[in-house]
């Protein structure tokens, strides 16, 4: 892991000198609370916290539809953008393609008198995608071409997109999908999408000419239209791949619940976000890497699970994650200090 | 201001029809299934009386977007409101915008912090909280002393979002019931937040199950958790005969779940009772009835036993 990371340190714009790069700081994170974690447990619990193999599975499994979201998300930041649409998107995405899956059997399932029940599989996936796809484009397209600022381009969709996951079923929950749609989130399946997506999109980012041109547009995003990279053309990509993302996410979390609620995802973005930079990728774009964003994943995912395992109340779990958010941020921006000064 | 002239204006163009009684509604949020239930019952009663229009609005969760809602529709100079309030306890300065316009109002589903200080032309339609948390817990309680399981026995809870009262009064309604002396045998051994969602709940109980919880009973604030739940326990290959489950709603996927003989005991809160009261009740309110300042729709508790009626 480390060895890939420090991959990320000789991309175009940054100095090949080898620094200490941001992952690590994310990996020491995970590592230190991980180890205050299997302390407290045998203090507390009287048992290891993680020598045991359906806390460790839970650890990822809890965490990976998020994760799915955030590696969309990562790239988006690393141009320099944010995309606060995402958990609306998985609303809108999640209610669309869940109806196109329900079971004959249900009678009340949505398209029921039109006889589209029990239909293969791949309806509802190519829908779901669409879905996801069609709203990254918006996003992107108006970020791109209109100039408006992606944080108010996407949270226009973030307020739209929560609309129609409303307006679909007008509110009413999509229940009893298929055998075969469900097995999308049937036991690890989410963590093994999640790992295919991560791998595809982390070998995308360090060889292709894709991932070169998102960090350079993050860098800077005049010096990269000047050497001839098409950035409009650019951000559609990017935004259109995190709003497919968050279309996979989508249908994976109604597989996995067995159901598509209009009010599904609500916060996610934000959880997406943290994720990123709790990983080392810096808002301000140009710098950090699918895995720091897979650290930040398993930092969630540990503390979800720790503070469960230690009994701690939930008040003090949402205080406590808040904390490292605002931390990992502050640690990033003494990083960057430490760096411009150095130079 | 200028917004709230050309709302009203839209509002006096929509509801404008010589004779009709108009109501206005606003709702906590769209993306409630109970809430759906209870809003659709609400407009379709509404729309079969003649010469009744109502108009619904979604507050989003929102408290100060419910009180424009409010001073939008008594700016349209609406025959009567109806609240189904995001907050409880910010009702009062919903009462007074409505009581000094001399426009009925009537509070739903959620019972508002001033039910008691209510004013002449207000009303409250609902069921009685404490009944749900109770029916369910003790039901519970009763399914495990007839499994034999009087000697002692370990329930976990499962609790809505900590800001909701309903959470709160459910959570409270359990412990009330384990401190019954019929019920004592009952130790909670585990008391935590899956914030009404199903995949945080079945998230919650794999973290459960790995730290080796052991229970007979799983005591959920709505089915939703309740059925999370049995999916976090299927999962982990617990076999659904051994462990009591029980939940409040008895929404449509929680009673397939209980035909499915996974979930035990659920409670039927009549949404389409509470919806359609409110309408009833404001339309007395309009006509200057006597009307009670509590109007309680019951609870019903569902078992197997009993789950083909519902």
């Amino acid at each position: 892991m480390v060895g890939e990371s420090a991959a990320g340190a000789a991309l175009p714009g940054t100095k090949k000198k080898r620094h200490w790069p941001p992952e690590l700081n994310a990996l020491i994170g995970l590592i230190g609370i991980a180890i205050i974690f299997e302390i407290l447990g045998w203090v507390v619990r009287d048992q290891s916290f993680f020598g045991n193999i359906v806390r460790l599975k839970i650890m990822i499994l809890q965490v990976s539809i998020i994760g799915i979201i955030a590696i969309g998300v990562t790239q988006v930041i690393i141009t320099g953008g944010i995309d606060l649409s995402s958990g609306s998107v998985v609303g809108a995405t999640a209610m669309i393609a869940m109806s196109f899956a329900q079971v004959g059997t249900y009678d009340k399932a949505i398209f029921l008198e039109q006889g589209w029940v029990d239909l293969p599989v791949i309806v509802p996936i190519i829908v779901g995608l669409a879905c996801g796809l069609l709203a990254g484009f918006i996003n992107g397209a108006l970020i791109a071409y209109t100039k408006i600022p992606p944080f108010i381009a996407t949270l226009g969709m973030m307020v739209s997109a929560r609309g129609v996951a409303k307006w679909w079923t007008k509110g009413q929950p999509v229940s009893f999908p298929t055998d075969q749609f469900a097995a999308l989130g049937e036991g690890m399946m989410p963590v093994f999408i999640f790992l295919g997506i991560l791998l595809l999109f982390h070998l995308i980012m360090t060889y292709t000419v894709y991932g070169k041109h998102t960090y350079a547009i993050g860098s800077n995003q005049d010096a990269a239209r000047m050497s001839g990279i098409n950035v409009e053309r650019h951000l559609v990509l990017v935004y259109s791949i995190a709003g497919l993302l968050a279309g996979v996410a989508a249908m994976v979390l109604a597989a996995r619940g067995l159901t598509a609620q209009s009010g599904m995802g609500v916060m996610y973005e934000l959880d997406a976000i943290a994720m990123t930079v709790i990983g080392g990728v810096s808002l301000a774009g140009g710098r950090g890497s699918l895995i720091g964003t897979a650290i930040g994943m398993l930092i969630f995912g540990v503390i979800i699970s720790g503070f469960t395992f230690i009994r701690l109340d939930a008040f003090y779990q949402e205080m406590i994650k808040g904390g490292i958010i605002v931390g990992a941020v502050v640690a990033d921006v003494y990083r960057q200090k430490r760096r411009a000064a150095e130079s | 201001m200028k917004k709230t002239l050309i709302a009203a204006g839209i509002a006096t163009m929509i509801s404008g029809s010589a004779m009709a009684e108009s109501i206005g509604a606003t709702i906590a949020s769209f993306d409630d299934n109970f809430l759906t239930v209870m809003r659709n019952a609400m407009t379709d009663h509404a729309e079969s009386i003649d010469g009744v229009d109502i108009q619904v609005e979604d507050a989003t969760n929102d408290v100060g977007k419910q009180l424009n809602q409010i001073q939008n529709f008594i700016a349209a100079g609406v025959d009567a409101i109806i609240v189904n309030p995001v907050d409880t306890d910010a009702t009062a300065a919903m009462s007074k915008a409505a009581a000094d316009a001399g426009i009925p109002m009537v509070y739903l589903n959620r019972e508002p912090v001033n039910v008691n200080e209510l004013p002449e032309n207000q009303s409250f339609v609902g069921s009685n909280e404490i009944e749900s948390g109770t029916l369910s817990a003790f039901e519970v309680c009763k399914e495990l002393r007839a499994a034999g399981k009087s000697g002692g026995a370990n329930v976990v809870v499962m609790m809505g979002q900590l800001s909701n009262q309903a959470a709160v009064q459910r959570t409270k309604d359990v412990k009330d019931v384990v401190g019954m002396d019929m019920c004592n045998f009952m130790t909670i051994v585990e008391e935590q937040t899956a914030n009404w969602s199903r995949v945080e709940s079945q998230d919650l109980m794999t973290n459960w199950i790995s730290g080796g919880v052991e229970f007979d009973a799983v005591l959920a604030n709505n089915d939703e958790m309740a059925i999370g739940a049995i999916q976090g326990m299927k999962a982990a290959g617990i076999d659904m005969a051994d462990v009591v489950v029980g939940g409040v709603d008895a929404t449509s996927d929680a009673l397939a779940a209980m035909k499915a003989g996974d979930l035990d005991v659920t409670v039927f809160q009549d949404a389409g009772g509470q919806g359609a009261g409110s309408v009833d009740t404001a339309l007395k309110l309009i006509a200057g009835e006597e009307v009670d300042q509590k109007v309680y729709i019951p609870f019903q508790l569902v078992t197997p036993a009993n789950v083909d009626q519902f």
